[in-house]
């Protein structure tokens, strides 16, 4: 089976982008108000005026010289004040780069707390009702300059003026680097 | 050397003639169906078409997958609902109940009478101090090809007295998918 790093060079070469550049772990990441009783949100949208923490990018595709494997989603929520919003409802997920859905209509909520359910084996024991990480049994590529986006639906409609959800894409990515690789 | 679950999909489906499968968008997938009144026995995925978010994640195809979609299924886990909306859930451990099911496929039953247990799969599952509900097919899973029904038969019982119980259930099938692609895998 391919790894990430062979998936990554294969797709870059398929689509003429460079495969030169410096490899590393690449983390993204985007935070969106849902809303009071919002259930539809939409990640790596919109940035303006967004802090550092919130979300890591300024539009929604990676530089001319890099790309990234998605083999992790992270996601979290913040209550809000008296809050009771939490991922462990069921969700529906949807990943698109370019025009093209790459995940679709994923429910990770089964790997949020500790209900015996996840699909990872070796899950977290933490029993938290605010964070799901999970691990992808496949390598998705972003290539470089393609738009990119993920939208989520909520079950329950449990969100706060001030609640907040974070998306994380984690996974083996390039970065532009002038020279060699280090 | 093991065969991948990519390398069982492209076999399965060059054995059923569905050459362009190996195409597609790879991808990892999830599917259930929940029935939320309770029941000694359940069908599900069975009419999924007509059900909505949250009662299922199908959507109009219902329990058969479009054209060049198809899923390696590598874990199966069944959830109990917690009320009739079918917004949340607890696992089948909650209530300290296994799960008996057949998997049919067509019109072939791939999975027999197995049975999920409460907190079977303790030799390599952690999920806390919570009793696992969820069964790791053995090999390299099951595919479900495109445009073929697909349903769960299962009943409920009590892991200890091993008595029948009425129960409302959930089930997910999760694994490596292939998603439909005009053009080519990026």
């Amino acid at each position: 089976m391919a790894s990430q790093v062979s998936k990554l060079n294969y797709v870059d070469a398929k689509l003429g982008a460079p495969t030169s550049g410096q490899q590393t772990t690449r983390y993204i990441y985007d935070t969106v108000l849902p809303g009071a009783g919002g259930t539809n949100v939409t990640f790596f949208q919109n940035f303006a005026g967004k802090t550092q923490f919130e979300t890591n990018l300024t539009t929604n595709k990676l530089d001319s010289m890099e790309s990234m494997v998605i083999k992790s989603i992270y996601l979290s929520c913040f209550q809000g004040d008296l809050g009771s919003l939490t991922v462990t409802g069921h969700l529906n997920l949807n990943i698109f780069v370019g025009n093209q859905c790459v995940l679709k209509d994923f429910n990770p909520s089964f790997n949020s707390s500790s209900r015996g359910l996840a699909f990872d084996r070796l899950h977290s024991g933490v029993n938290e009702a605010r964070i799901i990480e999970v691990r992808l049994l496949t390598d998705i590529v972003i290539p470089p300059q393609v738009n990119f986006k993920a939208t989520l639906e909520l079950a329950e409609n449990t969100a706060l003026v001030d609640s907040k959800l974070t998306l994380g894409l984690k996974g083996y990515g390039k970065i532009f680097s002038a020279g060699m690789s280090f | 050397m093991a065969i991948s679950a990519q390398d069982k999909m492209i076999y399965v489906a060059n054995k059923l003639g569905l050459s362009s499968l190996q195409n597609m968008q790879g991808s990892t997938r999830v599917i259930y169906d929940q029935q939320t009144t309770a029941a000694l026995e359940h069908t599900l995925f069975a009419g999924a078409a007509q059900r909505n978010f949250p009662l299922t994640n199908l959507g109009a195809n219902g329990n058969q997958f479009q054209v060049n979609e198809a899923l390696l299924v590598e874990q199966i886990g069944f959830f109990i609902p917690d009320a009739a909306d079918g917004e949340n859930y607890l696992g089948i451990g909650a209530t300290d109940i296994s799960v008996k099911f057949d998997l049919v496929i067509g019109n072939k039953t791939v999975m027999k009478d197995v049975v999920v247990e409460t907190g079977g799969q303790q030799a390599f599952y952690n999920d806390g101090a919570v009793p696992s509900s969820v069964l790791t097919l053995e090999g390299v899973g099951i595919l479900i090809p495109p445009q073929v029904e697909f349903y769960v038969r299962a009943s409920t019982f009590f892991r200890n007295s091993r008595i029948a119980s009425s129960q409302r259930l959930g089930c997910y099938l999760f694994g490596t998918s292939a998603l439909l692609n005009f053009n080519t895998t990026i």
